[in-house]
Parts: C-alpha cells; structure tokens; sequence
C-alpha cells in the first residue's frame, strides 16, 4: 500500500518526493495544457512544491503535493462536519476546525423556509457542504445546493461519537469500498460520515462497537493500512471480552 | 561533524512537530498553524508568526528572548505567511538537552517541525554552528567542551536553494578573513543538513514512523 516511486494506482502516479522549494515543471510551449493543485506555486515559469510530500499527477495532466497533514484548511465543494457554536441573527456560527468559524443560514437546510426554520442547538453536529471559501472571506456551509437538492445530511442524529483524524487518513476512509471498511463491516453494522476536515462521526447499536471502529480508524494513523487490517480481529475480540 | 537524528510528529496534539538532536544537544519543536488568533495580532494581509523558546532549566530570561528572535527572524523569511492572512502560526521550542548547539539544533527542529505539519514555505532552511579555536582552526558543531576553549563562534542559517544566508549569530572577536572561512565551511556542512532532511521525509512518506 506505500506508494512507490513510479506506481500508478487508479490513474494518479506517484512522482517523488518533494521539499518546499523543489522545482517540479519548467514551463515550455509545449506544456500548455497542465494544471497544478495544492502544495504548487507557480512563480516566473517555473512551478515549486510549497510543502514537502508525495508529488502526484492525475490522468488529467493535474500536478499536486499530497502531504500528511492535521490542520484543515478549508477549500469550496468539500464535505465537512461541524459543531454549532451559536446563533446570531439569521445565520448560525459553525466550527469547522478551521482557523476561521463557517457560516450556515438557517434556510438552506431541507425543507426549512421562512414559516419553518431550522432549529440547531450549540453542540449539534451537521454535516455539510462548504460553498464558499479563499483566503480573504469566512467560509460559508449549506447543506442544500442552488437546485434544493439534499448535500450533506443537515444535522447529525443523536448518539454517535465523532473523533477526529489526520487529514490524509480521512481521505483514504472516504472511499466506501475501502478494504478496512469492509471489513469492519462483515462484523459490525454501523454508519460511517467523514469530513474533509478530518472529522469523522461513527454511530453503531452498541457503545463498545463504536469505540472499536474508532480504535480501528485512529489505528491507521501509525500502522499501514495491511498492519492495521490483521490487528483489527484482535481489536474487536479484546473489546467484545471486556464488556 | 555531529550525528543528527530526529523523530518527527513526536507530540499527538501539535499539527507538526519534531525531536530532533545535534551530537548530545537535543530539542523538541512543536507547530501550530494557521490557526486562530488575538484580535490585537490579527494582520489584513498576512499570518502572525510567534516563536517561543523554553529552556531545559530555569526560566525563560534575555538569553531565551535573543534565540526567539533569530529564530522569529529566519522563520519570517521562508513561510509564505501571504497565504494566510488573518491567522496565526506558533512555533515552541522545548530544549530536552543542552550541550552547546541549542540555537542551531532549536532551528533546524523549527524547520522539521514546520515541514511535518505541512505548513506552506519556499523552502527549508538549515542553521550550522562553528567555532575558532586560538590556535586557528575552525570546528563545524563544536561540543560545550570545546566552546568554552574557542575565542569565537559563529551560526548561520541558510535557505535550501541557493544557500543563501538567511539569518547569523555570532559571539565573540572574529576578523573578516576567519568570518569568511567559517561562513564557507558552514554553507558547505549546511548540505549535509538538508540531505538529512530530505532523508527524513522519504522516510515519512514511505510509511515508515521513526527515524535515525
């Protein structure tokens, strides 16, 4: 699962690796139709990785820097989950784990309008889509698109635990198919929501199963994920004993 | 020269962080950023940058302040802290042993705690201490041993391109030609650290978790 040098997996191939500064592409005629993602600069004709990590490059002729990292910066049309801080007038103020607090009006929600709005206590968790976001403005969620067609799941329904992992770990989770998931689920049943924030909500029918899954998860943070796979019977065995 | 080792994302709770030695001088760098911060700090345009230095006994004093500051100095010149505006990036500095390099382990710790938690640069920086001892000869990571019989030292700090010098601290009576030399035979060990650190985040990146 550690990605080579050279490998392609699912179309994106695994370059190198960079430091900050590393010239990636020098810039000719010729190169007209290439994008750059996070972690590039470009700067006088030639592009530099600004973070070390893996270099990648998509089918699509797309270079970006993929780093291990824990703080969220937030960026528009990705999923994340927040925390309701408070209201204030018309809008309530979200921590999303950003260096700024999001936004979400209390309309964009489904079917909420003006008679019937939305109720959000401090503490609820929602689970929404971040519209707007760059360096200058605050960023803003809504949980319903420009066609009132349901994005995210609004608020989060009671009795789960949310945790939060590394950005990178929860990008490999998000994948449904996902072999640890899978087989997670052949012994336990349970509903899985990540954000891209890194936080992650579990909800199973038992206490216990849930801090298993989380114990699981939090696992791929220093093991591989073949490493966590064989330790995760281990895991779930030693809990189902204890309570 | 010294052995270097290091162990990055040593602290759970910190975006970045790293415990990092020169030969038996030892200090853990921790990351926080860009993140909240003070109303009275917030910049329109731009992230506020704060180090804060411990030392391993003692209270933090004067001696503490000068380190803060050329590490404050350095740092400056190579987060792209325009990408950020209107947040803050803490780095702290916990010295777990000192014998001598406290300022230029504490550096290149700062830069591998800064590369672990991903924080945007234009590159990394690399700090290297020397010393001239009376009879003329200069010694690249000099232990406190050999410090205390040297009539100068000096540290410079130097950018990961060019070589650049970012930043320099120097105590004591150097003349030009003996500034000149150590300034050269430091930008020449400086290539040793950055190859050590690129090392290190090939290691990372290979999923393996500690480092020597």
């Amino acid at each position: 699962r550690a990605a080579k040098m050279g490998t392609n997996i699912g179309g994106v191939e695994v370059l190198r690796v960079v430091l900050p500064g590393d010239e990636v592409l020098q810039l000719n005629a010729d190169k007209a139709d290439i994008s750059i993602g996070p972690g590039l600069r470009w700067q006088e004709n030639v592009i530099c990785a600004t973070r070390s990590g893996l270099l990648k490059k998509t089918s699509k002729n797309l270079y970006y820097v993929d780093t291990h990292q824990k703080r969220y910066i937030p960026n528009a049309k990705e999923f994340v989950i927040g925390i309701v801080i408070k209201k204030t007038g018309n809008n309530y103020i979200i921590d999303i784990g950003a260096s700024d607090k999001a936004t979400i009006s209390e309309l964009v929600f489904e079917n909420s309008s003006k008679k019937a709005r939305k109720e959000l206590k401090p503490g609820d968790l929602i689970f929404g889509q971040i519209l707007v976001a760059n360096k200058n403005i605050e960023p803003e969620l809504v949980c319903i698109d420009v066609f009132n067609n349901l994005v995210g799941i609004g608020s989060l329904p009671d009795g789960g635990i949310m945790f939060t992992l590394p950005l990178h770990i929860a990008r490999l989770i998000v994948n449904p198919k996902n072999s640890l998931l899978l087989m997670i689920a052949q012994k336990i049943k349970f509903m899985l929501l990540v954000g891209f924030n890194g936080r992650v909500w579990v909800k199973a029918q038992k206490q216990k199963e849930m801090v298993t899954i989380m114990n699981c998860l939090m696992m791929l943070e220093v093991m591989t994920l073949e490493e966590a796979k064989e330790n995760i019977y281990r895991l779930h065995t030693s809990n189902s004993k204890n309570f | 020269m010294a052995k270097h080792a290091c162990q990055l994302n040593f602290l759970s709770r910190s975006d970045g962080s790293a415990l990092y030695s020169i030969g038996n001088t030892v200090a853990l760098a921790s990351v926080n950023g860009p993140g909240e911060v003070k109303k009275s700090n917030r910049h329109y345009n731009r992230s506020h940058l704060e180090v804060c230095y411990s030392p391993s006994t003692g209270q933090s004093m004067i001696g503490e302040r000068t380190l803060e500051s050329v590490i404050l100095h350095t740092v400056e010149q190579v987060i792209l802290v325009h990408l950020h505006p209107r947040t803050a990036t803490n780095v702290t500095i916990q010295e777990m042993q000192s014998d001598g390099l406290a300022l230029s382990t504490s550096v290149n710790a700062t830069c591998l705690a800064l590369l672990d938690a991903g924080v945007q640069m234009k590159s990394p920086f690399a700090a290297v201490t020397c010393c001239l001892t009376p009879s003329g000869t200069i010694i690249i990571e000099p232990t406190e041993a050999e410090l205390k019989e040297s009539e100068a030292l000096a540290t410079f700090v130097f950018d990961g391109q060019a070589l650049n010098v970012l930043s320099a601290h120097q105590e004591g009576c150097l003349d030009s030609e003996n500034f000149y030399a150590c300034l050269r035979k430091c930008q020449t060990a400086a290539k040793d650290v950055l190859n050590f650190y690129r090392r290190i985040m090939e290691e990372k990146y290979s999923s393996d978790k500690s480092y020597n």
